[in-house]
């Protein structure tokens, strides 16, 4: 027991009391990421600037950096942004609207259940590229067949997380507010439906990550704007540069996202306020 | 007296498929009257839990009938408020939507529920909790928000499984006290289930001691015990002597039930 114990403090578990106060520790953690950044900045500009990788194969952060600058300094960063963000949102959207009803209803309504099943079954394994070839000749290469794409990759998705969260409220629950003269509708509107809603968001937040990852394959096989067109084209003029300033643009871009569904959550979720802190 | 609740020779067996059929409880009649504070007492799996699932119309009969005034149970009986072991308080709700939810299917309007809210939120000692979450309470005062839930309701019966059982046994010991408390003053017909003598002994009028599967009535004690009750009867000799009277019906059901265990 004890060689185990101390083998498990050198690899860094310490009691609380040892290792001082929690906010020591953050403290302490965010130095280590941030130097853990800088490291690796570091020798990716020492590997570049030395000439030890040729820039063709990966441009130094510098060159990365000025080219970034040029592009917020132009305004079309801004504007392939957007379009992206748009996409993603009607495409998420339309997807949440469809999806949400209808997995609830497949939560509490086994008919729907047997209606549906058979289409999920076959719709989910298939990656949200294998649309591309219908969906160009359906609705063109416009801004419909984006969000189409993004909606077949999201919808599957948000409408399973549904279903499982619907079914999961607790039976008691029910039990409880019919107890107390709930009707079917009262059950659906004030128990089922708070009670599915953790699971819910917590799919659409997996889901909308999903989302961008549809969107950026769509621009890159058939788009004038948005993150994915603005890779595809650089890469066509050998500008790498460029290619890595949208991929971390895209990071940066569905982490906002991430973060504006977080916000999202809290508000519409007071009562989870407790089991997250 | 007049009889509230009743149930007239009533059986209950379980259909499991690939599992042989269990008879949870067998042709058992019972009469709670108005007002009074029954505990059904009995060991694991004596179908004490299935008999209150029908008293609420969680569950139906498989044979016979239960009758509220008169008139059979059909389907879940919104006159028969349940109060479960495991609080059953929609997590999404404050303590006072919690409460207010029972008068709001009434129909009442928001000032009024609000107002008969706040008083029985007052009884059961919450005053100042009102917009808590369930989660932000002990489970001691979740139990006491389940408490307020069901007598804002204002049901013509309590039904109480085992409402104490997850409870620590000080903060078990304070519940009792409060709900000896509320009963003796609003005298709700109450049918309280229990597997502590000591607990059925504070609370009940008259406990009833089920036998082991299949449940049946066993035996039926009136306890005489004066009121109003404090929890320091248990120290009384007239307490431990109806203690002993009890254990000696349960005890026999106990070792049964244990021998079936092995």
């Amino acid at each position: 027991m004890t060689a185990k114990a101390a083998g498990s403090s050198a690899l860094g578990f310490q009691p609380v009391a040892k290792g001082g106060s929690s906010s020591a520790r953050m403290k302490l953690s965010m130095l280590l990421s941030l130097l853990s950044v800088l490291a690796f900045l570091g020798i990716w500009t020492f590997v570049t600037e030395m000439h030890i990788v040729k820039p063709v194969f990966l441009p130094s952060p510098l060159s990365v950096l000025k080219e970034a600058a040029s592009l917020v300094q132009s305004g079309e960063l801004w504007v392939s942004i957007l379009a992206s963000s748009k996409r993603v949102f009607s495409g998420f959207f339309l997807a949440a609207a469809l999806a949400v009803p209808l997995g609830v209803l497949i939560g509490v309504w086994w008919p729907a259940k047997a209606i549906v099943d058979p289409f999920i079954s076959l719709l989910r394994p298939l990656p949200s590229i294998t649309w591309i070839p219908l969906s160009i000749l359906w609705l063109g290469i416009g801004e419909a067949q984006k969000i189409a794409i993004v909606f077949m990759g999201s919808w599957v998705y948000i409408l399973l997380y549904t279903v499982e969260s619907t079914k999961r409220v607790d039976p008691i629950l029910i039990r409880a507010a019919r107890n107390l003269g709930a009707g079917d509708l009262t059950v659906m509107k004030d128990v089922v439906l708070p009670g599915a809603l953790p699971g819910i968001i917590a799919g659409l937040k997996v889901t909308l990550a999903i989302s961008w990852s549809c969107v950026i394959t769509a621009e890159m096989v058939a788009a004038q704007n948005g993150l994915g067109a603005l890779i595809w084209t650089a890469k066509d003029w050998g500008n790498m540069p460029l290619v890595l300033v949208g991929m971390v643009c895209i990071s940066l871009t569905v982490l906002v996202a991430d973060w504006i569904m977080l916000r999202l959550e809290r508000l519409l979720l007071p009562w989870e306020r407790n089991r997250r802190a | 007296m007049a009889t509230v609740l009743s149930a007239e020779s009533v059986s209950k067996i379980y259909k499991v498929e690939g599992a042989p059929e269990v008879q949870a409880v067998q042709n058992l009649s019972l009469n709670i009257e108005e007002g009074e504070f029954v505990c059904i007492i009995g060991a694991s799996g004596c179908g004490k839990s299935t008999l209150l699932n029908m008293f609420a119309g969680f569950s139906k009969p498989s044979s016979g009938r239960i009758l509220l005034k008169g008139q059979p149970i059909e389907g879940i009986e919104p006159r028969c408020g349940m109060v479960f072991q495991s609080y059953a308080l929609f997590p999404w709700k404050t303590v006072r939507g919690n409460v207010e939810f029972g008068l709001k299917m009434k129909g009442k309007d928001a000032a009024s529920r609000r107002q008969i809210a706040e008083r029985f939120i007052e009884i059961v000692g919450l005053k100042g909790f009102e917009d808590r979450y369930p989660t932000e309470l002990s489970g001691g005062m979740q139990q006491r928000v389940t408490l307020a839930r069901i007598l804002a309701a204002d049901p013509e019966v309590l039904l109480m499984d085992e409402p104490f059982a997850a409870l620590d046994a000080m903060t078990r010991q304070v519940m009792q006290e409060e709900l000896l408390r509320i009963h003796e003053a609003n005298k709700k017909t109450t049918v309280f289930i229990t597997h502590n003598i000591d607990e059925a002994l504070i609370l009940a009028d008259r406990i009833v001691v089920l036998s082991t599967r299949p449940g049946k009535v066993k035996a039926i004690m009136n306890n005489d015990l004066p009121r109003p009750r404090h929890i320091t009867i248990q120290l009384s000799n007239e307490f431990n002597e109806r203690k002993n009277e009890i254990w000696s019906h349960v005890e026999e059901e106990v070792r049964k039930h244990v021998n079936i265990q092995n």
